[in-house]
């Protein structure tokens, strides 16, 4: 009999499960559902926002790929789940019996409980339609403010300026990016901010959304009250486990799976942002909502359903981001200050720094002699090394010295990994040890 | 499918593969009018010092000429948001018209052999070189004098490297 496999989302953990189950699997029957009616790049939507890019440029496969690969979609909402019964209720009336089941709805907005959030005029940017929705109001917007100095926030205000708003971030953290960014990096980011013209208020604790017909302001605890007409929220995101509802599948912040991705129900499994998956740094299950893990997540999901035992190796925290020119990608715990989201006390024993030329900063955070989590602003190129070191554990003593000029040098370190060989399996990384071993 | 080695016995670290790359990759491919045109941009192929002391020495090379390596799967192009690095025929390819800058592929290489410079720039096999008339279809291959790059699988570079190394005099008739 045909295999009947069902996902639960579109978006890059959705698509991904869906291509790999088509690639290897010609002859079985894939339904993707979906409650967008289109499937677009959401990490795309603040270039949208800006104007760098139209809504055709949105795809991130093209817009035949469903049609091409032979997938069903379905443009519904997945409302019940019965795994007694293998199947899935959807929105239309629609019931989908499923032989394997993917979990990939991905995560929501999170919005601060205070009063006048629900207010017409506030946006979280997480949807197509939430752009559109700000996009629609420019004409009658003279100013922003956008709640939240995480990324989602950032780069919404970096694309309201350029769309010539006067923008107002209101962070409640001592520093904008402290999910991603220790202080000194992050005042590098706050300064190019201002030179930009973005004003940026940390440690601003907002109470209420002010306004009757149309968003008036947004008032601080403090009672100073910041003019805007329009605001957007960019708090973090909260898994989507409304279908978990009911069932016995096992969750904790998200949806916890075992190193197969699997769910703990039968036939039911979960990859990308609604995933609580392994996490090789922290040494616990964890959701890194980021787009390359929720890809990997679906294909190594996709494998499994498909019966071929694939083990997942596990995500990291890490980021990478471009604000007005200028590039940040970082990657670790250490790198964040300690608190319930952050890193842990004690998390690095050593930090090299460097400011090599204008514009150029450096960081990595040491631990025994193994990088736990570095910085680099404005080049960028190292970062792929220096994350597969960290990511292998392996102990850079022999070349601690030349850590911060390594530029994007994969020779420096090929002694090292030559030394690890062992934790460096994939095919690439062997013919390279075998060819300098000769 | 055929890709691209080095052998580090026979690279002497003359970045020839460097500015052959470079070249091949601006729009006359000519190198005089790159270099006095302005039209000259990063290679995609990189010369790099295997190891530091004490290492140098064990290893036996001095420099290795690495480029992407064409993974399959390849972590830059799970990393993509925009789809403009994608895999065609087993190569590892970006679309620039797509890439927007993000430079998650470059967090997600392990190879380092990605370079953010607006758009992400890697090794794209010498896509418009074909039919053109040399020793290899490959600009950098083609540029080595000590032959140490080398295309093919790698199967048959093992074989290479299996062969005792002699000079390229040595093997001229």
């Amino acid at each position: 009999m045909t295999e009947r496999y069902v996902i639960i989302g579109a978006s890059a953990a959705g698509s991904s499960a869906a291509e790999t189950l088509r690639r290897h699997a010609p002859k079985a029957q894939v339904t993707v559902v979906s409650d967008e009616k289109i499937t677009y790049s959401k990490p795309l939507l603040s270039y949208y926002l800006a104007g760098h890019l139209g809504e055709e440029q949105l795809f991130f496969r093209a817009p035949d790929f469903y049609e091409r690969y032979g997938i069903q979609r379905i443009h519904a909402r997945a409302v019940g789940l019965r795994p007694e019964k293998s199947t899935v209720e959807l929105s239309d009336g629609q019931k989908l019996q499923y032989d394997k089941l993917l979990l990939a709805t991905g995560a929501a907005p999170r919005f601060p409980k205070i009063e006048g959030i629900r207010r017409e005029g506030v946006f979280g940017l997480r949807k197509l339609e939430d752009a559109q929705g700000i996009l629609a109001r420019l004409p009658s917007t003279k100013r922003a403010v956008v709640l939240g100095g995480g990324l989602v926030g950032l780069k919404a205000a970096a694309a309201l300026k350029e769309r010539g708003l006067s923008v107002t971030v209101l962070v409640d953290s001592p520093h904008v990016l402290s999910q991603m960014l220790d202080e000194s990096s992050a005042r590098i980011f706050e300064k190019i901010f201002e030179q930009n013209g973005v004003t940026i208020y940390t440690k601003a604790k907002p109470v209420a959304v002010l306004g009757t017909q149309h968003i008036e302001g947004v008032q601080l605890a403090s009672g100073e009250v910041f003019e805007c007409d329009v605001v957007v929220v960019g708090k973090g995101v909260d898994p989507r486990l409304e279908l978990l509802e009911g069932t016995p599948i096992r969750k904790d912040y998200g949806v916890l799976v075992d190193d197969y991705l699997r769910t703990s129900v039968e036939n039911i499994y979960a990859a990308g942002d609604v995933a609580q998956a392994r996490d090789v740094l922290r040494g616990e299950p964890w959701i890194n909502a980021l787009w390359p893990c929720a890809v990997e997540q679906g294909r190594v999901a996709a494998l499994n359903m498909l019966g071929r035992a694939m083990s997942y190796r596990g995500s990291m925290r890490m980021n990478s981001v471009q604000f007005f020119g200028v590039p940040v990608i970082s990657a670790g715990l250490a790198v964040l200050t300690p608190g319930p989201l952050g890193g842990r006390p004690g998390e690095h024993d050593e930090t090299l720094e460097s400011r090599p030329a204008p514009g150029i900063y450096r960081k990595i955070f040491l631990k025994d002699e193994t990088i736990v989590g570095f910085v680099l602003v404005g080049d960028v190129q190292a970062a792929g090394v220096l994350r597969i070191l960290m990511e292998r554990r392996v102990n850079v003593a022999p070349i601690k010295e030349e850590l911060l000029e390594l530029g994007p040098d994969l020779g420096r370190v090929l002694p090292l990994i030559v030394e690890h060989k062992e934790r460096f399996v994939e095919r690439e990384f062997q013919e390279l040890v075998q060819t300098v071993g000769v | 499918m055929e890709r691209l080695f080095c052998d580090p016995r026979r690279c002497v670290g003359c970045r020839a593969c460097e500015i052959a790359c470079a070249v091949e990759h601006t729009p006359s491919k000519d190198l005089f009018r790159s270099v006095l045109g302005g039209e000259l941009g990063p290679p995609r192929r990189r010369v790099q010092t295997v190891g530091a002391e004490p290492y140098r020495v064990a290893i036996g090379g001095v420099a290795l000429s690495l480029s992407c390596h064409h993974c399959d799967p390849a972590p830059c192009v799970d990393a993509c948001i925009t789809g403009a690095m994608h895999k065609e025929n087993g190569q590892t390819l970006c679309d620039t018209e797509k890439c927007v800058g993000c430079w998650m592929c470059v967090m997600s290489c392990p190879y380092g052999a990605i370079t953010p410079r607006v758009k992400a720039l890697k090794c794209d096999l010498c896509p418009d070189r074909r039919g053109r008339t040399g020793r290899s279809r490959y600009a950098c291959v083609e540029a080595c004098p000590t032959e140490a790059l080398f295309a093919g699988t790698f199967e048959e570079f093992q074989r290479v490297l299996a062969e005792p190394i002699k000079a390229v005099w040595e093997g001229a008739q």
